[in-house]
């Protein structure tokens, strides 16, 4: 996800990475890491203290500013088997919800015009 | 292809989605309009479902069931035997395409197979042989050290200054991803199909070692120990 700040947004980070704020620490899944550390003080997460905690790279460009924060790591690539939120748009810019075929078997195939 | 399997699986509850990892979404659009799909048709420009679940080519699949939970991790997901699997590679071929040829039909696959455990899923859902466990769906995706986490952020940050600096800007972080994470085809295919060649090959598949990236489809797929290597193919047994 791209960092703008050195604070997260606990929403976003979650929608982004399936990556929760709760009491316990950080959860996705039936996985939970305690991180007190990355509570900033005024309810924000502290990214360089998130990514610490859960093995994500931060990639910077330092001619733009602009970072990204990797995915969780040194484990499997899936912490968990529940689908995080996925939002992506069709080739004319419609938004789609894979959440609303929940009731329903999805069968996800990538594929690429390469 | 995928439109004939989600026409049969539709009325047992079932919706093929695809996703195309395009950086430019027209690119894809001849292929989407060909196939005239009644599923979920969409585009990922920026490789998320490499981050989020772990796909590393193309094509690949995850099935998930009724309540949003994953029954099977990414794997490859070929449901048509290739026709490059039973061509003769006639003897004037030029070298280069011969080996890329030879490695392409070694790529392991049991596409009628993988089909016929798709159905089997899509009629009996969890009470399917081929449905796992959430336990078994995380212990059999692919292990992920820091080095992927710092690709994937890589290959993102390049998929950003692409489209706010320019493909020059991208470049660096790209390859840097390509390094770090070289099972990741989708990294590498995604840059590559961006530079075009001298004869101006159509794909990149058969694209000599460029100037730009230092490295080719086939020279890749033999350094990792050539095509038997090149999918993750689903244990089904």
């Amino acid at each position: 996800m791209l960092l703008t700040d050195a604070t997260i947004d606990p929403a976003t980070f979650a929608a982004e990475t399936g990556w929760e704020s709760k009491p316990e620490g950080l959860c996705k899944g039936d996985v939970c890491v305690p991180a007190p550390e990355a509570l900033a003080v005024d309810g924000q997460l502290d990214a360089a203290a998130v990514a610490a905690k859960l093995g994500m790279a931060i990639v910077r460009d330092e001619a733009s500013g602009v970072a990204v924060l990797g995915p969780e790591s040194g484990g499997r690539a899936l912490t968990s088997a529940t689908v995080p939120d996925l939002n992506l748009e069709d080739v004319d810019g419609n938004p789609f919800d894979l959440a609303s075929l929940h009731g329903r078997k999805v069968l996800l195939v990538a594929w690429a015009s390469w | 292809m995928w439109q004939e399997l989600h026409a049969e699986l539709e009325p047992k509850g079932t919706t093929v989605v695809t996703v195309a990892l395009d950086l430019d979404p027209e690119k894809a659009r001849p292929f989407i309009e060909a196939a005239s799909p009644t599923h979920p048709s969409l585009i990922d420009r920026h490789h998320h479902l490499d981050r989020s679940l772990g796909i590393v080519n193309v094509p690949m699949a995850v099935w998930i069931d009724e309540t949003g939970t994953l029954v099977r991790p990414a794997e490859a997901a070929s449901i048509k035997v290739s026709a490059m699997r039973s061509m003769e590679i006639p003897e004037d071929t030029p070298d280069r395409v011969k080996a890329l040829l030879t490695e392409a039909r070694k790529i392991p696959g049991r596409p009628e197979e993988y089909r016929a455990a798709i159905v089997d899923w899509a009629n009996k859902g969890a009470d399917s042989a081929f449905a796992l466990s959430p336990e078994e769906v995380i212990e059999r995706s692919q292990g992920r050290p820091i080095e992927h986490s710092e690709a994937a952020a890589s290959f993102e940050l390049g998929c950003h200054l692409y489209e706010t600096a320019g493909k020059d800007a991208a470049i660096p972080l790209w390859k840097r991803a390509h390094e770090l994470h070289r099972e990741n085809w989708t990294y590498k295919r995604q840059a590559w199909t961006l530079e075009t060649t001298a004869e101006g090959e159509p794909s990149d598949l058969f694209q000599e070692v460029g100037d730009v990236y230092g490295t080719s489809w086939l020279d890749d797929v033999v350094a990792l120990g050539g095509g038997e290597n090149y999918a993750i193919v689903p244990d089904l047994d």
